[in-house]
Order: C-alpha cells, then sequence, then structure tokens
C-alpha cells in the first residue's frame, strides 16, 4: 500500500464538472502513476481538454462532484501557480500569445518560479542551450516574444521546451501533436521521452501518429464526459482504424 | 510675443482641454504669471548651445504662450550622427524650458526627465531637415507630486523620418500636446507612447499630426496600463489636407485598466481633405486578458508577478517598432526597472 502511494501521482475520481452550467465531464476516474504514459483519446467536444484544464485548475471550470488527488493530496483548493510550483505543467493546445514578453525573460522567470530560486545564469544558459539543440530550436527563438507570430509548430516546440526545462512530475499534454511536420513530431516526440522515465504523463491525442513515438502504458477512451474503455497501445490503433461507432455501440 | 495676462483662457469646451483644463494644470492661479526657474539641461556627450529664445509659433495655445513668456532661452541641440543623452533636472518651484532640435542627419536623442520641482514647462522643438532621420525618446521620472505641461512643435521636411517614443511614469498630472507637421512630401513620422498609471496619477496626451504634403506616413501608438486610482486621456487629432494625396496615416490607443477605479479616455479624430489616402483609427480598453494570465500562473507565476508580465509586456510593446535600438533599448530598460521597483515597492 505504501509502495503504491508512492507512485501514485495523480487520483481523479467521480469527476463531475460544468462550464456556465453546462455539463462536461460526468463521472470521469482516472489514476496516474509516475512513470506511467496514458493516452486519451476521443471525438471533438467530448471532455478530453477540459479534463487537463480542470485537473490544472483553470479557475473557469467549476467541478460540481468528485475529487482530484495529486501526490496523495485534494488539490481542489490549489490555485494554479501552486499546482506548477508542485511539479505540473500543462501544455497547452492554444498557448496564449504575451506580446512584449521575450521568450528568454519567459523561460527565466518560469523556472525561477517552479524551482523557488533562481538558476545561476551561467547554468542556466547551458541548459537552455542543451534543450533548445534537443528541439532544434534556434537562439533567435529567445528574443522573440512568447507565441507572437508563431506558427503552429512553433508554439509546441516551446511547450516542450518549458517542459524540457520545468522538468515535471505530472505532464498533461493537450494535442501536443496538432499542427507539426513529420520531423518536427519526431523531435517533439523524443522531448516528451526524455522525460517520461520520471514523469507521469496523460497524452491527450487524436492521432495514432504520436503514440507510434511515444509509447503509452495505458490507452482510454472519453465519450461523453466518461472513460468507457481502457486498454493497452493496441486500442490506439483500432480506433485509427475503426473510428469511435464501436466503441458508442459497447456503451 | 503675445502676452499671457492679454490671452484668453480656454474653455472646457475645446477638445484640447476637454479632461485636462488648464487651471488645474496652470503652476499658480490662471490670472497670474508667476516667476518660474530654468530646468537644468546637460549632456555629457553633446553641446547644448544657450541662445536668445526663438520665435516659435504659439497657435493661440494657451500653454503656448504661458510658456512663451516665462522661458528667456532656448537650449539648441544639434546632434551628431550617434546617440546624444541628455539629462533634464527640475529643482524648486516651478521650472521650464525651451529645447530646440534641428536635424541634419541620421541622429537619435534620448531625454530623461527627473526631479522634485511641483511645476515643470517643457517645450520642445524641432526641424527635421530633407533626408535627415531623428529619433527621439523622452522618459518622464518626475517625481510622484509634480505636475507637467509639455508642448512639442515638430516639422518634418521632405524625405525626412522622425520618430518620437514617449515613456510616462512620473509626475501627479502631466498634460501633452504634442504636435507634428509633415510639411514636405514623402516625409514619415512614428510616434509611441507608453503611460504607467498609477496612484492617483492623471496623464492626458493630446497628439496631432498634419499631413500637408503628398506620399506622407504617419503613425500612432499609445498604450496606457492604468492601476489604482489612475486616469489616462488620449486624444488624437490627424489632418490630411488636400494636397497629401496617397497619405497613410494610422493612429492605435490601447488601454489595459488594472482596477475597477482606473479610468481610461482614448479618442482618436481624424479629419481628411485628401481623397486617395488611407487612414485608420481604433482604440480599446480591457482588463488583463484571463488566457493570458492563466498560462503565465500555470508556469509557476502567482497573480502579482503574472499581472507585472502581462504589464510590462503591454507596455514594451508600444515600442516594439522604434526603429532607432539605443531609444527602444532605452524606454525598455527603463520600464523594466521601474516596473520591478513597484512590484518590490
Amino acid at each position: 500500500m505504501g509502495e503504491m502511494m508512492s507512485d501514485e501521482l495523480l487520483r481523479v475520481e467521480n469527476l463531475h464538472v460544468s462550464v456556465e452550467g453546462t455539463p462536461i465531464l460526468k463521472g470521469l476516474n482516472l489514476t496516474i502513476n509516475r512513470g506511467e504514459i496514458h493516452a486519451i483519446m476521443g471525438r471533438n467536444g467530448a471532455g478530453k481538454s477540459t479534463l487537463a484544464s480542470v485537473i490544472m485548475g483553470h479557475p473557469a471550470y467549476n467541478i460540481t462532484q468528485g475529487t482530484i488527488h495529486y501526490k496523495g493530496s485534494n488539490i481542489e483548493d490549489m490555485e494554479v501557480f501552486e499546482r506548477a510550483r508542485d511539479g505540473m505543467f500543462l501544455s497547452f493546445q492554444y498557448p496564449a500569445a504575451i506580446p512584449g514578453v521575450q521568450v528568454g525573460t519567459f523561460l527565466r522567470k518560469s523556472v525561477a518560479s517552479v524551482r523557488g530560486e533562481a538558476p545561476p545564469p551561467r547554468e542556466f544558459r547551458k541548459e537552455l542551450k542543451d534543450a533548445m539543440e534537443n528541439l532544434s530550436m534556434d537562439r533567435s527563438f529567445l528574443s522573440r516574444y512568447v507565441n507572437q507570430g508563431f506558427s503552429g509548430g512553433e508554439k509546441k516546440r516551446l511547450e516542450i521546451l518549458q517542459l524540457l526545462l520545468l522538468q515535471p512530475d505530472l505532464a498533461l499534454l493537450d494535442e501536443t501533436d496538432s499542427g507539426l511536420d513529420i520531423d518536427a513530431l519526431r523531435i517533439v516526440a523524443e522531448g516528451i521521452n526524455s522525460v517520461a522515465q520520471n514523469t507521469g504523463c496523460l497524452i491527450i491525442t487524436h492521432y495514432q501518429r504520436l503514440l507510434d513515438l511515444v509509447k503509452p502504458d495505458v490507452v482510454h477512451v472519453l465519450l461523453d464526459g466518461k472513460i468507457v474503455q481502457s486498454g493497452g497501445p493496441e486500442l490506439a490503433l483500432k480506433l485509427e482504424n475503426e473510428g469511435y461507432d464501436w466503441v458508442e455501440a459497447l456503451v | 510675443m503675445t502676452s499671457y495676462l492679454d490671452a484668453s483662457l480656454p474653455t472646457r469646451s475645446e477638445h484640447l482641454w476637454r479632461y485636462t483644463p488648464w487651471s488645474r494644470v496652470h503652476p499658480t492661479k490662471v490670472d497670474e504669471l508667476p516667476a518660474v526657474g530654468e530646468l537644468v539641461i546637460e549632456s555629457d556627450n553633446a553641446e547644448i548651445k544657450l541662445v536668445s529664445k526663438k520665435n516659435i509659433e504659439h497657435g493661440n495655445d494657451i500653454a503656448r504662450i504661458f510658456l512663451d513668456n516665462v522661458v528667456e532661452k532656448t537650449h539648441v541641440l544639434t546632434p551628431e550622427n550617434k546617440t546624444t543623452h541628455v539629462q533634464i533636472r527640475a529643482g524648486g518651484h516651478a521650472v521650464a524650458a525651451h529645447i530646440h532640435i534641428e536635424s541634419t542627419q541620421p541622429s537619435s536623442v534620448m531625454f530623461h526627465l527627473t526631479g522634485e520641482a511641483e511645476w515643470v514647462g517643457l517645450w520642445l522643438t524641432g526641424n527635421i531637415h530633407s533626408n535627415s532621420q531623428l529619433s527621439v525618446g523622452l522618459i518622464n521620472e518626475l517625481s510622484s507630486e509634480s505636475v507637467l505641461v509639455r508642448t512639442d512643435n515638430w516639422n518634418v521636411e521632405r524625405d525626412g523620418e522622425f520618430e518620437l517614443a514617449t515613456l510616462s511614469l512620473g509626475g501627479q498630472r502631466i498634460k501633452s500636446d504634442i504636435r507634428t507637421t509633415l510639411s514636405g512630401s514623402n516625409s514619415t513620422h512614428n510616434q509611441f507612447i507608453a503611460v504607467h498609471g498609477h496612484g492617483t496619477r492623471h496623464d492626458d496626451h493630446h497628439i496631432e499630426i498634419h499631413h500637408q504634403q503628398p506620399h506622407t506616413n504617419s503613425k500612432l501608438t499609445v498604450n496606457a496600463a492604468c492601476d489604482d486610482r489612475s486616469h489616462s486621456v488620449g486624444t488624437g487629432a490627424l489632418t490630411i489636407d488636400d494636397a497629401a494625396q496617397h497619405t497613410d496615416a494610422g493612429q492605435v490607443f490601447r488601454n489595459l485598466l488594472l482596477s475597477e477605479s482606473a479610468r481610461a479616455e482614448a479618442i482618436p479624430e481624424l479629419e481628411v481633405m485628401a481623397n486617395e489616402v488611407a487612414a485608420a483609427h481604433g482604440a480599446a480598453s480591457a482588463p488583463l486578458d484571463a488566457m493570458q494570465m492563466h498560462y503565465l500562473m500555470s508556469r509557476g507565476l502567482n497573480k502579482e508577478e503574472a499581472t507585472a508580465m502581462l504589464v510590462e509586456g503591454f507596455l514594451v510593446d508600444s515600442f516594439v517598432d522604434v526603429r532607432s535600438d539605443p531609444v527602444r533599448e532605452a524606454m525598455q530598460t527603463r520600464l523594466t526597472v521601474h516596473l520591478e521597483c513597484q512590484l518590490i515597492g
């Protein structure tokens, strides 16, 4: 039991969530242990992004029933920044642009906030250089404004760069593969794999192609606000080939 | 010279004085012409000549007539092909100065206005000669009790390029009236203003840009971040004469409201007599963007840190198109220092 508790990062129980009075999640259960990669697939509007947002603590989402435990504690009252400082990371499907704020400044402040102290400049420069090289990112990125004028692929690379620098305990990756060409997808997947060993990962995706490169331990199907089917990587292949009708028929 | 005491005072029905009446920025009482001392103006890397006061057209504007009455000399600067740094220091009860720039070659001038004076009058004028390029930056870091009356008159000749950046951080009550005339064809003027409203600051910028000749271009960007009980006013008056065909002009006023008690007005006005022109204007006031806040907080920044970063970004963005690197970097550096001090303080 003690062993299980130390490995368990996230436990979502009977989660019901609504937005402006509209129910989105309707009794969702999910447990992620450290070192596990979970993939969630489902039709548009099934509640996948809502799940990621509510775990991260987005204030627009209202938990009407159920609990989210992270590292053994109920996190309902934790602010977004407190969750981030406690090792939670969300790679956004649509990351916000921040005009006037350079990527380099943003990364330095973010890393200092999450680690609790500003990293020594020389060490941070090296760390940043290595991470950017791993993601084939040009140094000129650092002087650009955060996500402003970025292509879809550039935004996703910046998200993964933050993943590498922040080294979270729990990574929520919301459609990180969208907008990426084949080469960029491979680079991003390598980035995810490099942190996955010590991290619990929740990958939200529509496509098998990312899961060819980042092997999930568990694949879940989210339908109308509930996980209705879970299985191994073969489940994602079946969904890719046959769609969601057969899952719906089972329910 | 028109005597101030004989001049008629403006009423609040006049566009220029609607939001900040002259009586609120006069150093004493409006029917008085008090003794006014000299601002201290120094530069470490350029010669500034003090000459008899230049005769500048005041256009019956009461602030210019007042300054014309109280200022006795003109500080003349002829910048060379480098960046000139000018310190303007304000001490005592009431101080004023007239600074004139003759620009004949590509150059940048950075003004830094500081001091504790209760009242400061600053009249900037300049002539950007044909084919010349001038970039001017002005950082206002007056004490939190000061009143500033600023009037500008700039003239841009044929093929001249003039950019003017203002970072308004200090002072309690500010009235700026900045006028630029594009008197030569193919001339260009870009103006950038960033205002940080905090406490009970009242910051009123009136910007007039007058296109007199064809193929002239202008762009105005005003970003005001208003916190606490501050009040920002931005009024633009863009005039395109009938001779100024093929003009391209745009004005954008953006206000970021950081508290429920902060207020901001943005009133761009256009007067277009030519028919083959592109003229655009826009104004927007909004609170902090919830998605941006959530994004920054998801990266570990608390509410205060995220707000500070968004405010800094919003104001830095005012200067993103400043072409002079020294001017742009000076503005951004001072802004960062100012906001970090605010966050700590």
